[in-house]
């Protein structure tokens, strides 16, 4: 009972110290995490069982971390490293591949390939955000987007402002369509032990019809503002160039190699039965030597506290399932639900969604996977579907409120940069319906599917 | 004047900052700003001026703001650091000005032209100057005061490493209720004849 009441009085310290930011969120998790290894496994349980369990080292050295013939499912108590060595591995790719101007080329040659109209831009670069961000964390797609969306609407004479929400929410939205897309669904896939090929075949399919919703929604929704603010620019002759863009010539065709390797190996994982921790450390291995003398400033790049947040989490989540909390809920799910599955999909995905849209989306899918998976054993659910309810709902939920998800933070700040300042108002106008719309849709899309 | 001058004022509310500032202004023929800055900015943004004045010199609301790799969503935090870039960019031109507020001591910290003031004063003479300003009751003054001090200060400390108020980062604080704010203004000037001899 004590070790319960300290696992949940931690958990919750977590979330509000994540939110006051009075320390780096890093810092938090860790601290969290050291309190819960002492006060839970030690002092509540003195169980050094759970440590070892929970830090989940050992792991690293079985064979099925690096190459499992059918995919096999990480532990989902304790620290997912299989998570952690692929996010570090693909930052290391996206920083070699941001080095040599490869995101700025694509999103001049694109606006060139559509003669610098700003209605096909606006079309365009929602499509682009998305299939980005099914690949590359939505942080990095919105950092270049958004600045050559502002770069191209003073050349063009056109408010960014529509064209920046309409790409965060595509990015949010393309993240969630792959394994790789954004983290709750690297822990939901290493966790539960689903491959690329099961997040694209489900998720992907309900992203990819949600995302013509969305062209639609969005288009109807920002189609005046950007017309009447747009000139029909005829002479685009003193316009950047994309070739420009490329820093290093030989580094960039080496980085789009990488990267469709990359692709590759996560679109065949399922078949060649390499985990995504080799695939992370292969792609971040070659792109260390491929980039010479730049690999110790990539390295000095990677962005380190995320990974150490994340390791925090994992702790601090395990002292929750190491002493029976997320049973608890789960049950509580199961019950309040009476057994109905329809219900039990509806309180996930709107559940998951309302707590994504003012709280991290990542601990919360953390904290979810081992309940969900508890309800699937206890009340005889198909996992999976309750796995791709749990991503689209923590996902799509983050693109509600400016607080939701990463990337909108981003694209507010880089607009604001410019002078551009979108205040909650104007950004839960059109965003929260937004939200709602792919909420319900993607639902409706699941019930009809799967029941 | 050929030597760059940036005269910094921090001040308490009441305590006639502004307008010891507007003095300096006169006497020295430099520029002012202070909300003015915002004139300037609602050029390029897409915000009205009332509805900057209404951000302006206020801390950011951590319940509804997040923090991701050093950028934040919250606008009263990007219109800060909007005004901190202008000044910066004002500073870096060789622009000589004076400034009230808006964490400048601490943001002109590097330019050689900085001479930065907190002017500060005792509570009886800032309340009874705010309710001659404003035609307030002595409760609603001392209200209004505490309040904006409040703000003022959580404003500061949340973007600066020193505090608001502390003599520390301040070339000279000075209390203008003992002297007068023309006396107060003639202390500051004989410092800033010797400082820019």
């Amino acid at each position: 009972m004590i070790a319960q009441v300290l696992a949940v009085l931690i958990f919750l310290s977590m979330f509000v110290l994540i939110v006051t930011e009075i320390w780096e969120r890093h810092i938090v998790t860790l601290g969290c995490g050291l309190l819960t290894l002492l006060l839970v496994f030690g002092v509540g349980m003195q169980s050094i069982d759970a440590v070892i369990e929970t830090l989940n080292v050992k792991s690293i050295f079985t064979l099925p971390f690096w190459y499992a013939a059918s995919e096999a499912a990480e532990s989902s108590s304790g620290i997912n490293w299989a998570t952690i060595i692929f996010i570090a591995g693909m930052m290391i790719m996206v920083e070699g591949m941001a080095e040599v101007g490869f995101f700025r080329w694509l999103c001049m040659k694109i606006a060139k390939l559509v003669h610098y109209r700003v209605i096909p831009i606006f079309v365009t670069f929602m499509i682009l955000s998305s299939f980005l961000a099914m690949f590359i964390d939505s942080i990095t797609v919105i950092l270049f987007l958004a600045a050559v969306t502002i770069e191209l609407s003073q050349l063009l004479k056109f408010n960014p402002i529509p064209m920046i929400l309409s790409e965060v929410f595509c990015a949010n939205l393309g993240g969630s369509a792959t394994m790789c897309g954004d983290p709750p669904n690297i822990i939901i896939g290493t966790s539960l032990g689903y491959s690329f090929g099961d997040f694209i075949q489900n998720t992907g399919v309900l992203a990819g019809i949600s995302l013509i919703a969305v062209l639609i929604y969005f288009y109807f929704a920002f189609r005046k503002e950007l017309a009447k603010s747009a000139e029909n620019v005829t002479d685009t002759s003193a316009f950047p160039e994309p070739k420009d863009a490329i820093t290093d010539r030989r580094g960039f065709v080496i980085s789009t190699i990488i990267f469709l390797c990359a692709v590759v190996m996560l679109v065949t994982h399922a078949q060649t039965g390499l985990t995504v921790a080799f695939i992370g450390t292969f792609i971040a291995a070659v792109t260390l030597i491929t980039s010479g003398r730049k690999a110790p400033k990539l390295l000095k790049r990677v962005d380190y506290k995320t990974l150490l947040f994340f390791i925090g989490l994992f702790v601090v989540v395990g002292g929750l399932e190491q002493t029976g909390i997320l049973n608890i809920i789960a049950s509580f799910i199961g019950t309040i639900s009476g057994g109905n599955v329809m219900l039990m999909i509806a309180i996930i995905i709107w559940v998951s969604a309302v707590a994504s849209a003012f709280i991290d989306n990542i601990p919360f899918a953390a904290t979810m996977i081992p309940v969900i998976k508890s309800l699937a054993a206890t009340q005889g659910v198909d996992l999976s579907i309750l796995a791709w309810t749990l991503a689209i709902g923590t996902d799509i939920g983050g693109s509600a409120t400016p607080i939701g998800a990463s990337a909108n933070v981003v694209g507010i700040a880089t607009a604001a940069k410019e002078g551009y300042i979108i205040k909650w108002g104007k950004y839960c106008k059109v965003m929260a319906p937004a939200t709602i719309i792919v909420v319900l849709l993607s639902m409706l899309l699941i019930y009809a599917r799967y029941f | 004047m050929e030597q760059q001058i940036i005269i910094s004022i921090g001040r308490e509310f009441g305590s006639g900052g502004h307008e010891i500032a507007q003095k300096l202004s006169e006497i020295y023929s430099l520029p002012l700003y202070d909300h003015t800055l915002l004139d300037e900015i609602a050029k390029k943004t897409n915000l009205e001026n009332h509805e900057l004045r209404a951000l302006d010199e206020t801390k950011r609301n951590k319940l509804f703001s997040r923090t991701v790799k050093g950028m934040n969503n919250s606008a009263a935090h990007n219109l800060a650091l909007l005004q901190f870039d202008l000044l910066k960019k004002k500073a870096d031109a060789g622009e000589s000005f004076i400034v009230v507020g808006r964490c400048s001591e601490t943001i002109l910290k590097e330019n050689k032209g900085l001479i930065s003031f907190f002017i500060l004063g005792d509570k009886e003479t800032k309340v009874q100057r705010i309710m001659n300003l404003y035609g307030l009751s002595e409760i609603e003054a001392q209200a209004t005061m505490y309040d904006k001090d409040r703000r003022r200060k959580q404003y500061h400390n949340s973007f600066c490493p020193g505090k608001w108020g502390d003599s520390r980062n301040y070339d000279l604080s000075i209390n203008s209720s003992k002297l007068g704010i023309d006396e107060t203004v003639k202390i500051i000037c004989e410092y800033i004849n010797a400082r820019t001899k």
